[in-house]
């Protein structure tokens, strides 16, 4: 445990919604918090999502009253576009180097008027949007992004490419734009720290059978997430490529679980949810929902099936698909629960993938110098029974980072972690 | 003293200057009563722009603030901090969203113009009529009540505990544990749970700051977060009652089993070897898995799912646990056969397929099944099932372990009513917010960890405990007051009729009624300001500080 003048300062590393919730409360105690977060923008994944299971609550809503709540915390000190390169010490005493790359737009001046995006003669996939919209080298993701400042993307501004190009500085009426801005090494000295880093999704193409990224049509979950948004690419309206609307779709659950050797947890929800999505927006659609087992634990989710159910969810139990292009649609083949051979024709197909650990997760846990388990999520220390101990004492893993869970879960573990911190010193 | 209103129009750069006529919405407004001022600013919300504001405050002597510029979530919080370092209090002001509601929406300068006029005339009408409102701050206790001495009670106790925060632990029993005392192991790790049990119980009897009340029962709580006072009743003396006062309240009653009698088809009680999950544990961990005649059993089928269609929900951990009975089954008896009678297996999270999996083979066997029926065929059970297939089809056994949904433990009801803390679905404690707030209540200062929120895991129970803890720490600390919302509602004595109406609408239990007066009694601390009561009353007596009838219809006039 930590010595009499150990620190109590803590860095929380995510600004998802765990790392969100361990930073508020770290704050309310009147503890300083210094929130990394390697995006221009808080959030995380969850402020995707249009609305969230069970209750169908819109996801914003719930979000942004406390990402807004973050931003004006004066205990809270949010580094945006900045990632942890090097800690030393223990628990009490770490040093933290941190990089932090320029946004280019001067947080205090910029109002997010978003003048300075249109003369950006800059045009590419927006990432954010799942690549299903584009954006200008200076942008924000979406519409409501907090903070609501743009940043500039080096790799494909022209300026930062040898050319002398001004468009968003002279569009700029509050002297926001900075090209002098530089990238800062920050050092700082905090007690404990909170890893709240995510996750991502598995990488579909792996497995050709669902003919992802090769047949138009096939959507991961988090693109579809995107259609679905009222901030999103087609402000929410369900669309194929060709601009139509879809008269079917079909959902299929597990993608990549034998792959990866475990359930991840939130996919039954999230694709049950999906048939409210279809539904809602198109009431005639005919959906066919493709499971192996249906995970719906606990006392709210079965209630929930159950309504999607009414809506019109038809789940089929179902082994070895496969997807392929047939004419203008898409084809789906499958064993059944008999084993007996089936298809169906759909015009849109939506893929749930497994939750996989965050890109970078085994290069944060050499430099937090903690363990991951052997899928490369975070690893609980041993011979702990609370989940939030890493392997390296003052040091806490939440949310996704420690495997797959939901957002009431991960939410739990931060506000665990907050506990663990306050009542060892 | 005079009423003097100051209102500025921010311009924010070309957002508002170039979408609307501020001249125009200078002139408009310039004439009105009691307006002292009128500017335009470039940038309000600028580090000069509040030194400017700061500095007209003073100088105009200021009595009221009107800042017509962008939504107030952007910058409400900034112009009231102005107001407050400039002596003028933050609730005499307004804000007019004459940026996303007006320059933003339209590209027609005439109609932006207007509109940003009459969103600028009805804040000023409203705030003619606002009244300065003052923050409290309240002592506050720093105990805390624990109910139910169960894992995740304990946790919360052992991690609560110190020398300037006493916990008084409740347990209805005789002892501590709750259910995991009856386990020899706990999934996945398969780590052995009664060592670690006595440990913590030892842990807490030890702890100086932690009183243990057995035997007991909680009667009476009444108060509001940071100061209640509780009444706790020894089951055996009727006369003893022990009073203390409390911050805040931990709800741990955990869960109990489903009786399976409910559901005749699985024959509990009526043939011999069938049994429940608990009892097969406490067999387990007697050290002898034996049927009623006193022999080993060759085979042994676990029957997952019962009672979850009638409940209505998936209890979460029964795939689990009863994948963890083959293993102790085969680690007993490697030869014996079982079979797992399932719907949907349902094993989330990163370490349970592994833990399933590890079973695989060796005369074990996984059996998706509808329909299960138990009957008797000789000295062994026969269980008659549909298979995926849809074929009927029956199986043979010695023993039956039934694994039954898990359900609120018994008094959940009466401790909801006592508390004020709804049941929710299944009639598991309500969490205030499914997903950003799981372990606290529609009460502030109750708090809701393990199963008593709804089924759950050792595991997940230890971190909601951890969460509970963690919430406690962060906003009852020892020796710093409370700040409640100062937006409340009030009653009037005058106008209220004594309907009651209010009294129910309330859910934070903020209302009571004054037998003598015979009218409704708003508790400052505990009302958020939601605002239910003052739309539910009937004869207009309640109404919402800051949200007033008047200063409403004054702003409406103008607006609309």
């Amino acid at each position: 445990m930590k010595d009499k003048d150990s620190n109590s300062d803590v860095l929380v590393i995510g600004a998802g919604i765990a790392g969100i919730e361990a930073s508020l409360m770290l704050s309310k105690s009147d503890r300083k918090v210094n929130l990394v977060e390697k995006m221009s923008y808080t959030g995380g994944t969850a402020i995707k999502f249009e609305e969230v299971f069970s209750n169908m609550e819109c996801s914003t809503c719930m979000l942004s009253p406390l990402q807004q709540q973050l931003l004006q915390d004066k205990n809270i000190k949010l580094l945006t576009l900045a990632e942890v390169k090097d800690v030393k010490g223990e628990f009490g005493n770490f040093t933290v180097k941190i990089h932090k790359k320029a946004r280019y737009v001067d947080m205090i001046n910029c109002i997010g008027c978003n003048a300075c995006f249109e003369p950006c003669p800059v045009s590419l996939k927006n990432e954010f949007e799942e690549g299903l919209s584009e954006r200008k080298a200076i942008y924000v993701p979406c519409a409501g992004a907090l903070p609501n400042v743009p940043m500039i993307d080096t790799e494909h501004c022209l300026r930062f490419n040898g050319k002398d190009c001004k468009a968003c500085q002279e569009a700029c009426m509050f002297e926001a734009i900075d090209f002098n801005q530089k990238d800062e090494q920050i050092e700082i000295k905090v007690g404990s720290i909170i890893l709240a880093t995510g996750f991502d999704i598995f990488d579909i193409k792996k497995i050709p059978q669902y003919g992802y990224g090769k047949i138009e049509g096939v959507l991961s979950a988090l693109e579809f997430e995107r259609l679905y948004a009222s901030n999103g690419p087609t402000e929410g309206k369900i669309l194929l490529k060709n601009g139509k609307t879809p008269k079917s779709a079909a959902i299929i659950h597990c993608v990549g679980r034998d792959e990866k050797g475990y359930c991840s947890s939130v996919c039954c929800l999230y694709s049950l949810k999906f048939n409210h999505y279809l539904k809602s927006k198109i009431p005639e659609i005919k959906i066919f929902e493709f499971y192996t087992e249906l995970s719906i634990p606990g006392k709210s989710h079965q209630k929930f099936y159950e309504k999607m159910k009414d809506i019109g969810a038809n789940l089929i139990r179902a082994y070895n698909i496969e997807v392929t292009k047939q004419g203008q649609g898409i084809d789906i083949k499958y064993n059944n629960g008999n084993g007996k051979k089936n298809n169906v024709k759909v015009d849109m197909v939506i893929l749930a993938p497994a939750i996989v650990p965050k890109n970078d997760a085994s290069d944060l846990a050499k430099i937090f110098d903690i363990s991951v388990d052997k899928f490369g999520f975070f690893k609980e220390a041993e011979h702990n029974v609370s989940s939030v101990f890493s392997s390296k004492p003052g040091v806490f893993i939440v949310g996704c980072s420690q495997g797959p869970k939901n957002i009431q879960d991960s939410v739990s573990q931060a506000s665990a972690a907050v506990g663990k911190i306050l009542s060892s010193s | 003293m005079d009423m003097k209103i100051g209102v500025y129009i921010c311009e924010c750069g070309p957002n508002i200057a170039e979408k609307i006529d501020i001249d125009k919405v200078i002139d408009a407004v310039s004439s009105l009563n009691n307006v002292a001022v009128v500017e335009r600013y470039k940038l309000l919300c600028s580090g000069d722009g509040k030194k400017f504001l700061g500095e007209q405050i003073k100088k105009h002597g200021l009595t009221h603030l009107v800042i017509a510029a962008c939504s107030p979530r952007e910058h409400q919080q900034t112009f009231m901090e102005v107001c407050e370092n400039a002596g003028l209090n933050p609730y005499l002001f307004q804000l007019a969203n004459i940026r996303e509601q007006c320059a933003w929406i339209t590209d027609n300068k005439e109609e932006a113009t207007k509109k940003a006029i009459r969103l600028t005339k009805a804040a000023i009408e409203r705030v003619r009529y606002h009244t300065a409102l003052v923050k409290k701050q309240i002592e506050s206790n720093p105990d805390v009540l624990v109910i139910g001495g169960g894992i995740a009670g304990i946790e919360v106790s052992l991690q609560l505990a110190s020398p300037d925060r006493k916990i008084y632990l409740v347990e209805k029993t005789s002892s501590l544990g709750g259910l995991i005392k009856n386990f020899e192991k706990t999934f996945p790790d398969m780590q052995p749970c009664q060592e670690f049990i006595k440990q913590k119980i030892n842990d807490v009897n030890k702890n100086a700051n932690i009183q243990v009340l057995t035997d007991s029962e909680v009667k009476e709580i009444i108060g509001f977060f940071g100061s209640f006072e509780v009444k706790v009743k020894k089951k055996a003396e009727d006369t003893d009652e022990v009073n203390f006062d409390v911050g805040a309240v931990v709800l741990a009653t955990g869960s109990t089993l489903f009786d399976p009698k409910e559901l005749s088809e699985y024959g509990y009680q009526k043939f011999e070897n069938v049994i429940t999950s608990l009892e097969f544990e406490k067999m387990n961990l007697s050290g002898k898995i034996t049927l009623k005649n006193g022999e080993s059993p060759k085979s042994v089928a676990i029957i997952h799912c019962v009672g979850r269609d009638k409940k209505g929900y998936c209890s979460e951990i029964c795939c689990m646990y009863s994948i963890k009975f083959v293993k102790y089954l085969k680690d007993k008896k490697p030869d014996i056969k079982v079979s797992n009678f399932y719907s949907d297996l349902c094993i989330p999270g990163k370490s349970y397929q592994q833990f399933y999996e590890q079973t695989h083979g060796n005369n074990v066997d996984f059996i998706r099944a509808e329909n299960v029926e138990i009957t008797k065929k000789g000295n062994q059970l026969n269980i008659l099932f549909k298979d995926e297939k849809g074929i009927k089809n029956n199986l043979l056994f010695d023993m039956v372990v039934l694994s039954p949904a898990l359900e609120p433990a018994c008094n959940t009801s009466q401790l909801s009513e006592l508390i004020r803390v709804s049941q929710g679905d299944g009639g598991f404690f309500a969490e205030e917010h499914e997903k950003i707030g799981p372990v606290s209540t529609s009460t502030e200062g109750v708090y809701i960890a393990g199963c008593s929120q709804g089924p759950k895991s050792i595991l997940d129970t230890i971190t909601q405990a951890g969460a509970v803890s963690g919430k406690i720490l962060s906003s009852l600390i020892p020796g710093k007051k409370i700040e409640p919302e100062v937006k409340v509602s009030h009653i009037s004595e005058s106008f209220c009729i004594g309907c009651k109406t209010c009294l129910n609408i309330c859910s934070y239990g903020a209302i009571t009624f004054d037998e003598t007066k015979k009218i409704s009694v708003v508790n400052e601390i505990i009302c958020r300001g939601c605002g239910n009561c003052v739309a539910a009353c009937p004869s207009g007596a309640a109404s919402l500080k800051h949200f007033t009838f008047n200063q409403i219809y004054q702003e409406l006039k103008e607006a609309v």
